[in-house]
């Protein structure tokens, strides 16, 4: 599986990008500046207040952007800074540092296919494969190789918008990609919160041989 | 704040018995012992300690594990061992970890040969590579700012340029974006990193990642030369180590002293320097012919001056700029009332003050000092803009109140003169200091402005009545601390640049007008000749001074329109690294410059050019050479007496800490 | 299983509910604590000898004791984070009983003297940073949190805060960063963060099943909780056992129970046919165990002592029909992604061990390489800022020491794959030049 690659043979972007001399620098924007849709700085104060220092309300608030904006935008990440009164250099370091926050536009659904070890010993390669070919070049869908999700008891899974499915086959996920699409709970009977603890063949089935593959981490 | 006075202590390294500070780190402690600890990442300039790099990896008996030497505090008995087995693997494998996606292009880059991972390779590195992957490669240099490229090949991730811009000048600008392997140095979406105090990070890099645009490739370190010298650009004085090629400047860096600059520079300072030296200088003297200012020969300009000022005689007023030294000040000062009997000589902008209150402000135990912004329980900014008076010390504030909790109180004339407003300050100072009434430790860090204009006499008295009401004399780390309008003004004032006082603040026989009442005088005709070292004023009454003034006779660096129009005779006159004498630092320091680069063209030292215009006019001021202008300055000002310029040498002196040292 | 503390009521419906719970005796054990005095609940949890559930085995009660006294700003965090590989159990307990979880809290926050708490959850725990939310308010309701809880004096508040993605938020000193509202990169220590932690004041950081279990022993006595487990490893432990086994899931043990029992009689073992190749005894930082090892019985010591960890006790198995090179390829590329990038050494060494791990795969690698690659391990260890790196290089370098023949025969068939010649003994790409003589 290749991955994707920028320009000079960069994983990361910015790694190629010189500045652009002709724009300012980046200080704390002012309110002048910068408008804020009244609901996000509304999310964003509620969750500054929760804390000692606000500032341990950039996480909450860059996520709560993201659900604005469809992902961590600089305009995203200008509003944030805007609120939190925070240089928005400072946002989006903290916005790279983390997998669940997109500084690169993104599809609207996110799904995440564990493939990490104990999903991969039970075929995560595959289900990978083919979640990434159901999803085909869907702009809506947002497919990515995820670390583990802390679901392996319900190996291989996937996390559609949060809510987690499993045991996957690839044979699941054109039903999958349907119910998301058509705004469905996704796999309702293979959703993670109707597993029943006590029933240890609950999750009791084959799987694959040497399937170990694919997934980019 | 009472600052920590640390106990000594022995311990031991590499088998030898070492003294040193308790709680220094250890690879500070260990240079006690001369063991040097490589480091990558710790700069204690930096603040904390943080531990990235694993370059100081050393073995403490009684703890298992390796401990890094940057961040543990050295301890009485402590046993310490860098020379172990161990601990060479470990320096070994760090390096070869942090260059197996170097570049290794030393060869061409202008790091190579002051580069501190190549020292370290060759001092600590394994001397081999075991690897064999391909490295990253990317387009590189990249712009970073108008001053600053970057090369992220390069760059080990020792986290030092963000810590500064984090941590030291507080603008957040540059971070680390990414995770992991990916990470980058790098700015928020490619806005430049422009900031008063950027190019500092040129210098914290340890390899060849960050570099000075304008230095690039302009030479390597065995085509130059280090000259230290002090900034003259603003008040702040920042002691510098000038990198000289061929007698020209070609780079400004740092040259650390706590009491001064805590080791930064602006990037005014740092960067403007190229530029002062270069283009556009005058180089040759001039004079007015047919209305233009044209070239001519020494001779023709100093007689011409002369023959014009023994003309005006009495009727000169003369000013003297910022970046005038002492001794071209009190040369100046000497051709005036002894040369010309002229008083009319000033050096400040902001009018009189009465010279009781020069006294009393300079008063030597109402004197703070720089690190006593840091350590004081409160710091009154009066009247003053840190950042565009005196740069520098905006860092040393930042520093106060982020490390020791110092409180920033910022005011103006206007809550000094209004009697409630002061004594609600007063108490407000008061109250930062400690419960038990040993008083707070308050610096006043107050700009000339000040006391400039009709109430500034007023002022003047109402800070010497708030440091009174705060016991500031009497408090250790407490006191005033003037940022003066310009670079060197403190010491033109103690050389007797004023029009109410000579040398030392004495008394004069008969006071002259000052800078504003000299502008008035020669707009009215009252003077006709105007003398201008290096000083460029502007505004109105200047213009129309100039205008109406018989003879203008000035020293400039650079033609400003008003020179190209109304002067008649312009000495080409020295930028700060072709001076030597001595100037002083606001909170007293002499320091001294010396000559680091040629004169360009014609250019002749200020010393040397106002000495041939005094025995022009009839006055031999016996001077000879620069340090016979000094020997004569120390001579003047009573509380100099005795100093050399050995003594001041590259660190400066304080003469009021001096003499309680001579006495006791 | 007799012994069931955590897992007692798991599939009880409604569990999640304050009222379901409160019937089940919820909150009681909060009632009991709040009558002794702090020091009387930190004795118990001292006597338990309740260790560490997340990774480090650290002795609960003895970090409670750590905290200094006085009335400063005091601070506990629970550690939801939850990403070591094979890891699931904590999950289990948020989304079905979360008031355990706050009730626990509770408790310690009083035994420690902290005023002000805060559940750090993985961003990926939608689900159960709702449930969470929904408890919490419930508790709240409740008096069981906020000020002057049930007229004891002591005030708590809490706070439910979503990662956003980063394994090394769970270490605990990223994680205190994270919280902060930065980069989760680890700190330094010392300090540790029992003197200064969360916003430099003392911190108690715990895992979520470590508080959790709080409750059950303040109900039954420090002292009859001891009773269960070995004399090192006390009390029950919640398993999480994946990979290739028949029945993956989450299991209540008491400490000290065969490792076979665990991964055959509860999980299935491996499928009819297949045998145990190796297992990582707890999440993927654990060195690997074999076959050989199934016997040992499941506790702190045991798994040390046998060269491994128990670590967040999650079991991860593998059967022989998995090439050993594979596993180790995932784990390293785990560990690469997950890399903070502050420290150099796992940095670059979990970086330059994926690149030789993949030439390995691809053929283009020869014997020398094992060398190298197991060296760059051994650098690794011990060296870096956080034990992230090890995580990595000691599970890979038991690999490399107990499947050697395997890395090598995976070497020689990528090869010939390629028509590459046999390896030689002294490939001419090693050695380099020498910089000083
Ligand atoms: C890389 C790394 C990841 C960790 N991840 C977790 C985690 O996800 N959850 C957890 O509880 N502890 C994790 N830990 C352990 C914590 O650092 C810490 O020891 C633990 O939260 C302490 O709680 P305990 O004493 O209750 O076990 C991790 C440690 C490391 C080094
Ligand atoms: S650019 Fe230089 S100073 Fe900055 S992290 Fe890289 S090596 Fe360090
Ligand atoms: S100098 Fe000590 S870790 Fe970098």
């Amino acid at each position: 599986m290749s991955v994707k690659r920028f320009e000079g043979g960069s994983r990361v972007p910015g790694w190629y990008e010189p500045v652009d001399p002709a724009k300012d620098a980046a200080l704390v924007p002012s309110p002048q500046e910068v408008q804020v849709p009244a609901e996000l700085r509304g999310e964003i104060e509620r969750h500054m207040a929760l804390y000692p220092d606000s500032r341990s309300a950039a996480l909450p608030a860059l996520a709560a952007a993201q659900r604005v904006h469809g992902w961590c935008s600089p305009e995203a990440i200008d509003q944030v800074a805007c609120v939190m009164a925070l240089t928005p250099a400072y946002l989006d370091a903290v916005a790279t540092f983390y997998d669940m926050l997109d500084t690169e536009p993104v599809g609207r659904h996110s799904v995440y296919v564990c493939t990490n070890i104990s999903c991969s010993l039970r075929g995560a390669g595959e289900l990978y494969e083919a979640m990434r070919d159901g999803a085909g070049d869907d702009p809506e869908f947002n497919v990515r190789a995820f670390e583990c999700l802390g679901a392996c008891d319900i190996a291989p899974m996937a996390s559609v918008d949060g809510v987690y499915v499993g045991p996957l086959a690839p044979e699941d996920v054109p039903r999958l990609l349907e119910d998301v699409r058509a705004g469905r709970p996704v796999l309702a009977d293979k959703q993670l919160s109707t597993r029943i603890v006590a029933d240890p063949n609950a999750n009791s089935r084959a799987y694959p041989s040497h399937p170990i593959e694919g997934g980019e981490s | 704040m009472p600052r920590p006075e640390p106990k000594t202590i022995t311990f031991t390294i590499d088998g030898r018995e070492v003294q040193a500070p308790e709680n220094a780190m250890l690879v500070d402690a260990a240079k006690l012992g001369d063991v040097e600890i490589p480091v990558f990442c710790y700069e204690p300039k930096l603040g904390n300690p943080v531990g990235a790099c694993r370059m100081c990896l050393v073995e403490i008996e009684g703890i298992p594990k390796l401990q890094t030497g940057c961040s543990t505090p050295v301890k009485d008995g402590m046993v310490v061992n860098t020379e172990s087995e161990r601990v060479k693997t470990a320096q070994q494998s760090v390096v070869e970890f942090l260059l197996i996606n170097h570049p290794l292009d030393c060869p061409v880059c202008d790091k190579g040969g002051e580069c501190p991972l190549q020292d370290i390779t060759f001092g600590w590195g394994p001397g081999k590579t075991r690897f064999v992957e391909e490295k990253r490669h990317f387009v590189k240099p990249l712009e970073l700012s108008p001053e600053i490229a970057i090369d992220r090949e390069r760059c080990i991730l020792c986290y030092r340029c963000v810590r500064f811009s984090q941590e030291i000048s507080e603008d957040y600008q540059l971070v680390l974006l990414e995770r992991g392997a990916h990470s980058y140095v790098s700015t928020f979406d490619g806005h430049p990193y422009v900031a008063p105090f950027s190019g500092n990070i040129v210098e914290l890099c340890p390899v060849g990642a960050l570099t000075s645009r304008e230095y690039r490739f302009r030479a390597r370190p065995w085509d130059i030369e280090d000259a230290g010298s002090v900034c003259t650009l603003c008040p702040a004085q920042c002691n510098v180590t000038l990198t000289v090629r061929d007698e020209r400047i070609l780079r400004v860096l740092a040259r650390d002293h706590s009491e001064v600059d805590d080791g930064w520079l602006c990037d005014r300072g740092r960067f403007a320097y190229p530029r002062l030296g270069g283009e556009g200088r005058v180089t040759e003297p001039l004079l007015r012919d047919g209305g233009e200012l044209r070239p001519v020969s020494w001779e023709r300009a100093l007689e011409e001056a002369a023959t014009r000022l023994k003309r005006a005689g009495a009727a000169t007023g003369a000013i003297v700029g910022g970046g005038a030294t002492n001794e071209e000040g009190l040369l100046l000062s000497r051709i005036m009332r002894e040369g010309l009997d002229s008083p009319h000589i000033d050096s400040r902008v902001a009018g009189t003050l009465p010279l009781e209150l020069h006294r009393a402000l300079a008063e030597p135990n109402l004197q703070a000092s720089v690190s006593d912004l840091e350590f004081a329980h409160a710091v009154l900014v009066l009247d003053c803009n840190p950042i565009e008076d005196a740069a520098i010390l905006d860092l040393r504030l930042r520093k106060g109140v982020r490390r020791h909790g110092m409180k920033l109180v910022p005011a103006t004339a206007a809550d000094l003169l209004d009697e409630r407003s002061a004594q609600e300050l007063a108490a407000k100072l008061r109250a930062t200091g400690p419960a038990d009434d040993a008083g707070a430790e308050v610096v006043v860090l107050w700009g000339e402005r000040l006391t400039a204009g009709p109430d500034g006499a007023r002022a003047a008295q109402a800070l010497l009545d708030l440091a009174s009401t705060l016991n500031l004399a009497d408090t250790k780390g407490a006191g005033l601390l003037e940022i003066p309008a310009r670079a060197n003004g403190r010491g033109l004032r103690e050389a007797g640049v004023l029009p109410n006082a000579g040398p030392g603040l004495s008394a004069l026989a008969e006071d002259g007008l000052d800078a504003i009442g000299i502008a008035r005088a020669l707009g009215e005709g009252e003077l006709s000749c105007a003398y201008l070292l290096g000083a460029d004023r502007a505004g109105e009454e200047w213009e129309r001074a100039l205008e109406r003034a018989t003879t203008v006779i000035s020293h400039a660096t650079f033609l400003t329109d008003a020179l190209r129009e109304h002067a008649d005779v312009v000495f080409p006159a020295g930028a700060y690294a072709e001076k030597e004498g001595t100037i002083v630092h606001p909170d007293g320091r002499i320091q001294r410059l010396r000559q680091a680069a040629a004169h360009p063209g014609e250019c002749r030292a200020e010393w040397q050019v106002l000495a041939e215009l005094a025995r022009r006019i009839g006055l031999d001021v016996e001077i000879q050479s620069g340090a016979m202008a000094s020997q004569q300055l120390f001579d003047a000002v009573p509380r100099y007496a005795g100093l050399t310029l050995e003594e001041i040498g590259g660190r400066g002196v304080k003469p009021h800490e001096r003499e309680v040292a001579v006495a006791s | 299983m007799s012994d069931i503390l955590l897992f007692k009521d798991i599939d009880e419906p409604g569990l999640a509910t304050l009222e379901v719970y409160a019937k089940r005796g919820g909150y009681e054990s909060l009632r009991k604590a709040l009558e002794m005095t702090p020091e009387e609940v930190l004795a118990q949890l001292e006597s338990s000898g309740l260790r560490g559930r997340g990774g480090a085995g650290f002795a609960m009660g003895k970090k409670v004791s750590f905290l200094p006294k006085g009335s400063i700003d005091k601070y506990l965090v629970c550690n939801a984070d939850e990403s070591e590989p094979g890891t699931f159990k904590d999950r289990e307990l948020m989304q079905k009983s979360p008031h355990m979880l706050i009730e626990g809290i509770v408790i310690a926050s009083y035994a420690a003297g902290a005023s002000r708490s805060f559940i750090y959850i993985r961003g990926e725990y939608v689900r159960q940073a709702d449930m969470l939310d929904a408890a919490l308010a419930e508790a709240t309701q409740a008096g069981y949190i906020g000020e002057d809880i049930l007229k004891s004096g002591h005030s708590l508040s809490l706070v439910v805060h979503r990662g956003a993605g980063a394994y090394i938020c769970g270490e605990e000193t990223g994680l205190l960063d994270s919280l902060e509202g930065k980069r989760g990169n680890p700190r330094l220590k010392p300090p540790f963060p029992a003197n200064q932690g969360l916003y430099q004041g003392p911190t108690l950081i715990n895992n979520v099943e470590t508080l959790a279990t709080v409750p059950a022993i303040i109900a039954m006595g420090g002292e009859q909780y001891a009773k269960l487990g070995t004399d090192t490893s006390k009390g029950t432990k919640l398993v999480s056992v994946s990979g290739h086994v028949q029945r993956p899931g989450n299991y209540e043990i008491e400490l000290g129970t065969p490792s076979r029992e665990i991964i055959y009689g509860l999980a299935g073992g491996p499928p009819e046919g297949r045998q145990v190749k190796c297992w990582f005894p707890g999440g993927s930082s654990a060195p690997v165990l074999t076959a050989g090892d199934l016997d040992l019985p499941y506790d702190f010591d045991s798994m040390a002592k046998a060269g491994s960890m128990l670590g967040s006790g999650a079991i991860i198995v593998v059967d022989d029909s998995t090439p050993i090179l594979d596993v180790a390829l995932k784990v390293a590329k785990f560990y690469r992604h997950e890399s903070c990038g502050k420290c150099t050494p796992c940095r670059e060494g979990t970086n330059w061990t994926v690149k030789m791990l993949e030439r390995i795969d691809n053929g283009t690698a020869t014997p020398m390489d094992i060398e190298i690659m197991a060296s760059v391990q051994e650098h690794i260890i011990g060296n870096c800022l956080c034990v992230l790196g090890d995580a990595m290089a000691m599970p890979i370098g038991s690999m490399i020491a107990k499947f050697r023949d395997e890395f090598e025969t995976h070497i020689e068939q990528a090869r010939a794959r390629n028509d590459l010649a046999p390896a030689e003994p002294e490939p001419a790409l090693a050695g380099g030049v020498s910089a000083h003589a």
